[in-house]
């Protein structure tokens, strides 16, 4: 025989109480919401983290000559000293299905001067059609025009302009060492002003066409420091930059290519401690819910002591009883899970696409060097759903275990007699 | 101010009656080998050789002092960077650029930074000739070193001085006050880098090392090497010799 049986009393006994049913399956798939929303949330902050921090400068993805970093030294371009086929890199970087975007990079360090003032610069050196697609530094401008391709103009952070007291328009000279030991100096018109948010950067870069920097510090044009990208999506960016090793490996020698999550340690360790914290939110929550659902089945089988004492009697097996108990219990669960799937998905649709702005609550604020906006912006984690679509089931039957036991142990004659 | 602070020092060795003699003596000579090796006021030509792992270059210049506050260098060769000079007043060095016809003051975060792409730093440029206000001066070493009688010092920066060194050791001959070498330790003790003098030769009169070296001890096979070719002592040049007007002009 199959169990079939079992199964139907355990269903049919959630209807003996609706009401007590719907409201004990209403805790659990609140408590699934919870779980599964938190995490969105969680992870639409992160993202909003990543994004950010990484799209503001960094780039999701980038690629150096191996010895380049961490000193990033001037003479470490890619390809070494001989240079090499900037354009081919940049191409075959772009054309990984997952990078939305690349372009080359030339930092140098240097003073930069307007009249009177002198302030030591970070000179970064950008191909400015192509930078704007990888980054949003150059569209942080508040001022002026970005620098023109080819042109000696530069475009520095509102800090170094406040301390330069320079406006567009003005003379700027950059005093850098070069890669041959001379000391290369030249002047440049200042054509913008950006604003980044992020005050040690408004103070120290300053970014001229790609061109006009290696003459500068007397690079070659086919000798960049870095190539940096943008993903379609910040989690890609591993796989990516794996892809990459290998397809751009023929291209040139010695290359790394890194994701964000190497070259900013301190943002993928803080994505892996709230990986670890959903874990405690899970079993929080499931913990609470675990004695709702013990006392709704306590009080489910004690009134049913004479049903089991008859089953009991009429010489069903107390294993079965136990099963009985086990099979409401998995039902009741599942029906939580259907509710709270019906609550939890269609908000997490709804707010994925149209995040609610929480600026009345709180307003912009940065976070390892990453502007986070005030929206409440959720992200998709199947894998979320689906761990905690089990941890429900086994809540519902964990809290069981002890009802049920009571109601295989009923004593069939003493409950039948009348106690 | 210097004077007066320089004075006050002064005072407070005879006026302390602690301070040993031979405190005294050991400043007295590194007094007496640094004004020997800048006289009131000097006028040059070297020639500095720059050896790193990624270029070599060499450049040639003219370099005039006063006293301990005042020198200006101008570049004479290569053609490209002819015409570059620094300027040296007191704490604050400014650097002219012929190319963009413009003087940069070297702001104070780049006082560690390279000069001209040398081993020296500006910072070298401000200090070379400060040791005996900045450092407490003690013998360390008296004798003989290598056939030759020496005295080796070792100075530590007073509480008060701004310097970058954790201190410095400095060996000098005995018979003609002329300096060895001098090494720089950082604050843990660590040797930095090392400047050597040789080539002792006549030169305006005095007897002076021709040639300096300095060897940063984290980059071996890198070095400076500054050559004198001529030097003059006590010349005459005043104050407004080392000015900003001065600095600029193409030509002397």
């Amino acid at each position: 025989m199959t169990s079939a049986p079992w199964w139907r009393i355990g269903w049919r006994n959630l209807g003996r109480n609706r009401r007590r049913t719907l409201i004990t399956a209403l805790g659990l798939a609140i408590g699934y919401f919870a779980v599964v929303f938190m995490v969105a949330w969680a992870e639409g902050l992160q993202s909003e983290m990543i994004e950010n921090g990484t799209g503001l400068l960094t780039g999701q993805l980038q690629v150096h000559a191996s010895d380049y970093r961490p000193e990033r030294k001037i003479y470490d371009t890619i390809g070494g000293r001989e240079g090499t086929d900037v354009e081919g890199l940049v191409r075959e970087v772009a054309a990984d299905p997952a990078i939305a975007a690349a372009a080359p990079r030339v930092y140098a360090g240097g003073l930069v001067s307007s009249g009177e003032a002198t302030t030591a610069g970070i000179l970064m050196g950008v191909d400015p059609r192509r930078e704007a697609d990888v980054s949003r530094i150059m569209r942080g401008l508040v001022r002026g025009a970005i620098p023109s391709a080819g042109a000696n103009e530069i475009m520095i952070g509102e800090e170094m302009a406040r301390q330069l007291e320079a406006d567009v328009g003005d003379e700027v000279i950059l005093v850098a060492p070069a890669a041959d030991g001379s000391l290369g100096n030249d002047l440049y018109t200042l054509s913008g002003v950006f604003r980044s948010g992020m005050a040690e950067l408004d103070a120290s870069y300053a970014l001229l066409p790609i061109g006009s920097l290696q003459m500068l510090v007397a690079l070659a044009p086919n000798r960049v420091h870095e190539i940096a990208a943008a993903t379609t999506d910040p989690w890609l960016a591993e796989q990516a930059a794996e892809r990459l090793a290998s397809a751009l490996a023929p291209l040139a020698p010695a290359l790394e290519v890194e994701p964000w999550g190497r070259l900013r340690p301190e943002m993928m360790e803080y994505v892996r401690l709230l990986e670890g914290w959903y874990l405690i939110v899970i079993v929080i929550v499931f913990a609470i819910a675990v004695f709702g659902v013990a006392n709704t089945m306590l009080m489910a089988t004690f009134e049913r002591r004479r049903e089991f004492a008859v089953m009991l009697a009429l010489g069903t097996t107390p294993w079965r009883v136990t099963w009985t108990v086990l099979a409401e219990a998995f039902s009741l669960g599942l029906v939580s899970l259907l509710v709270g799937a019906a609550i939890t998905f269609p908000l997490l649709v709804w707010w994925h696409n149209a995040p609610p702005d929480l600026s009345w609550l709180y307003g912009d604020f940065t976070m390892f060097g990453a502007l986070v906006r005030p929206v409440l912006r959720v992200e998709y984690n199947a894998e979320m759903a689906v761990q905690t679509a089990f941890a429900l089931l086994l809540t519902a039957v964990l809290a069981s275990l002890y009802p049920a036991a009571r109601a295989a142990r009923v004593p069939p004659a003493d409950t039948l007699s009348g106690l | 101010m210097t004077r007066t602070r320089r004075l006050l020092v002064g005072l407070l060795f005879v006026v302390a009656p602690t301070s040993a003699s031979g405190q005294e003596s050991a400043r007295d000579i590194i007094d007496r080998v640094d004004r020997i090796l800048r006289g009131e006021s000097s006028h040059g030509t070297s020639t500095m050789e720059v050896v790193t792992e990624n270029w070599e270059r060499s450049i040639t210049m003219e370099v005039w002092s006063l006293g301990t506050e005042y020198a200006l260098v101008r570049i004479t060769a290569p053609r490209s960077e002819e015409g570059m000079a620094t300027l040296k007043a007191g704490d604050d060095i400014w650097n002219y650029l012929p190319r963009v016809d413009r003087t940069i003051k070297i702001p104070a975060s780049l006082m560690m930074g390279s000069w001209m792409g040398s081993h020296f730093t500006n910072d070298d440029i401000v200090k070379e000739s400060r040791l005996i206000e900045d450092y407490d001066i003690d013998y360390s070493f008296e004798g003989e070193r290598d056939g030759v009688e020496v005295w080796e010092f070792l100075l530590t920066p007073k509480p008060e001085a701004a310097v970058v060194w954790g201190h410095i050791e400095y060996q000098v001959r005995k018979d003609d006050l002329m300096p060895t070498w001098a090494r720089y330790y950082d604050e843990d003790g660590g040797l930095v880098r090392t400047l050597t003098f040789s080539d002792f030769r006549m030169m305006g009169g005095r007897l002076v090392p021709a040639v300096m070296d300095l060897h940063p001890q984290d980059k071996p096979g890198e070095r400076t090497t500054v050559r004198y070719n001529s030097l003059d002592f006590d010349i005459d040049i005043d104050r407004s010799f080392f000015s900003l007007r001065a600095l600029r002009s193409a030509r002397r």
